[in-house]
């Protein structure tokens, strides 16, 4: 094994030194502020709306939405903005349903608000549950997909990459919580804008600035062969069942991500958490519509004969697009261009990572280890240090797993298995916890189960997980759908309601009154700390 | 034992507060907005994906060129979210925010009420109003 391969891209390098000085900078600095588990697992509560607003977008933000959707839409059109839309409509749902609330009643994980009303230690134990699956499956996702495009980018092995984005990640979590977390989120977001407002303007440039100019010449560009681009939907989706369940998983899913929940914490009140929502619209919103530029500006310039360089599920279309804009591979400005796009790319994966494995370091340490195997007998110093004991348990795990899938791993698989899984088993049980007056820990322990079962069953018997099958499905059960959302969304709605209803248990209606006029008003509400 | 009832006694009143008059108004103002708003924007989005799902000749057919009708209501979710959210932000501030304000004015005291706050502090060990209800 070597470290690098033949054609190492010495920009590239430069590029990511260069950010890495930046957030190991910050980490140093964080690393003060993060001893005290408030500090630690909420950065103090001190961070502003306007600074949550892009951090929640640097942690949002994958490349699989930069990279990934850009492909998407090279190679199939206006299926691939389907994501975008879904992306960010999301956000209405956690700004009416949930940002607030969290912020009033929480205090470090989505289980404190379940532990509120309902019997802590089952409560506890199914929430952490959720958690550690989502964070699971999309933080394996991103590692390999760091290990993929870094080696596509810069020339350095998949498993020197992936071991190398690990530790770098687990360095900003462990020595500067999530004050690190934050800062390398916050730029990261700046870096991506950044990144994605130049080469749009660069692609509306060549096309006389006009955007219906773009479509018309992308379109004339869907040619060849094995076409997939078109204007119209129904390229990448096949059957209209899939749209649908697609597009429910998306709408509900990020409503029930630990790690973009979690941000919710580290603003001073819930007004600062309304605002950080709309700040975070605003900046989606815009990235996503630029998706547009990137991706039909990827088809009109590189054209049907840039599908061989761009990889499997086009992934490597933007950076591909990058070179061309800034004068062809091989020129200085095309190189410099690309060493830019990948640089912004890595920042990008490094701050989402270190996010996901934030939410599930405080699942381990605060719900697991301190509530439920100490029952709070432990001191708050001892629950910082299992926090990070537990992140880099969590990323030597991620790393492994990572290393031996290895590249083959089918990363937005478990990207879909994530959002599958966050809308059917944490949604659920945290919306009706915070507005069912009913609702009680039966309910709760079912619908989490039943959600995580049913999406992870739904998704191994997809088509899509047995591409060497013979049947005409693949599935061996002969089951068509790829996404489960519109399966097992429902059922785990339908677990928390059955659970609930079979069982009585008078306290948690008691508690309920507590917490509603707490999520509601932000009376009692944790106080962000000062004098720092 | 003892000294949680003390506590569960200095305790803020919640059922009180919930029966007021100024917290009832704050929750039937924000569902009055935050109900019919959920449910415009889930039937909008999943109407757009339904069209996208069912309709696609509909989806693909051409307004102007390369622009086509699916882009155009794509469009219109972008300008959906922002709307939503900074007509949002304007209610909260100018309506909701100043309701819950006067509802809790009574209990906003931390020295007065040390119940309200630490719902989760460790010397509450293990003896949370909650189990403690329980147990008896």
């Amino acid at each position: 094994m070597t470290l690098f391969a033949a054609d190492i891209n010495t920009e590239a390098v430069i590029v990511f030194v260069i950010v890495l000085s930046i957030t190991l900078g910050i980490t140093y600095w964080a690393s003060k502020r993060a001893r005290s588990a408030v500090g630690f697992y909420a950065a103090g509560r001190q961070i502003t709306g306007a600074q949550n607003g892009l951090a929640i977008s640097g942690d949002y933000l994958s490349a699989a939405s930069f990279l990934g959707i850009a492909g998407l839409i090279y190679l199939y059109g206006f299926d691939g903005f389907l994501y975008s839309i879904g992306f960010l409509v999301a956000f209405l749902t956690v700004m009416f349903l949930l940002a607030e609330r969290m912020r009033n009643a929480g205090k470090f994980t989505i289980a404190d608000v379940l532990a509120f009303r309902l019997r802590e230690r089952p409560a506890r134990t199914a929430a952490a549950l959720g958690t550690l699956s989502v964070a699971a499956f999309y933080l394996i996702a991103q590692m390999v997909g760091a290990g993929v495009l870094i080696q596509a980018l810069v020339g350095i092995d998949f498993t020197p990459a992936v071991i190398l984005t690990g530790l770098f990640m687990l360095c900003y979590v462990i020595f500067g919580g999530m004050v690190a977390t934050t800062w390398v989120q916050i730029i990261k977001a700046v870096l991506l804008m950044s990144g994605i407002i130049v080469m749009s303007l660069f692609v509306l440039g060549k096309v006389g600035w006009n955007p219906i100019e773009l479509f018309n010449r992308a379109e004339e560009k869907a040619t060849g062969p094995d076409n997939t681009f078109s204007l119209s939907p129904g390229t990448f989706l096949d059957t209209p069942m899939d749209t649908v369940s697609l597009g429910l998983a998306l709408v509900l899913g990020t409503a029930g991500l630990p790690h973009i929940l979690m941000r919710f914490f580290t603003v001073p009140n819930a007004r600062a958490a309304r605002g950080s929502v709309v700040w975070a619209m605003c900046i989606i919103g815009f990235f996503y519509l630029l998706t547009t530029c990137i991706g039909f500006g990827a088809r009109a310039i590189l054209g049907p004969e840039g599908l061989e360089a761009a990889g499997t599920g086009g992934n490597l279309a933007a950076p591909n697009l990058a070179a061309e804009l800034g004068g062809g591979e091989g020129t200085f400005g095309g190189d410099l261009f690309l060493a830019v796009i990948a640089g912004v790319a890595f920042a990008t994966i490094l701050a989402v990572v270190a996010g996901l494995v934030m939410s599930a370091s405080s699942a381990v340490a605060h719900d697991i280890w301190s509530s439920i195997i100490r029952k709070h007998h432990d001191s708050e110093h001892e629950e910082v240090w299992v926090a990070k004991i537990a992140a880099a348990s969590i990323g030597a795990i991620a790393i492994l797993v990572a290393v031996i899938g290895g590249a083959g791993l089918n990363v937005s698989f478990m990207v879909g298995l994530a959002f599958a899984i966050a809308a059917s088993a944490n949604f659920p049980a945290l919306v009706l916890a915070l507005t069912w007056r009913r609702f009680n820990t039966t309910g709760a322990v079912c619908g989490v189960l039943l959600g995580v079962v049913s999406a992870i069953f739904l998704i191994i018997v997809s088509p899509g997980v047995w591409p060497g099958a013979d049947s005409d499905t693949g599935s061996p059960i002969g089951w068509t759908l790829a996404n489960p959302g519109i399966i097992s969304i429902p059922l785990g709605f339908l677990g928390c309601i059955v659970g609930t209803l079979l069982t009585t248990e008078k306290v948690t209606e008691r508690s309920y009154h507590e917490l509603f006029v707490r999520s509601e008003t932000g009376l009692g509400a944790e106080k962000a700390l000062t004098g720092h | 034992m003892a000294e949680t009832q003390d506590r569960l006694q200095t305790h803020v009143d919640w059922e009180a507060i919930e029966r007021s008059p100024e917290f009832q108004e704050l929750v039937h103002r924000r569902r009055r907005f935050v109900i019919p708003c959920t449910i415009f924007f889930l039937s909008w989005y999943m109407g757009f994906i339904l069209l996208t799902a069912y309709a696609q000749d509909f989806m693909g057919e051409r307004i102007y060129q390369g622009l086509t009708v699916g882009y155009c209501l794509a469009l219109t979710q972008f300008a959906m979210v922002l709307v939503l959210g900074l007509w949002y932000l304007r209610k909260s501030d100018r309506e909701f925010d100043p309701l819950a304000e006067r509802a809790i004015e009574a209990y906003a005291d931390d020295e007065l009420h040390p119940g309200a706050t630490g719902r989760f502090t460790r010397e509450r060990v293990g003896a949370t109003p909650v189990t403690e209800v329980e147990r008896r």
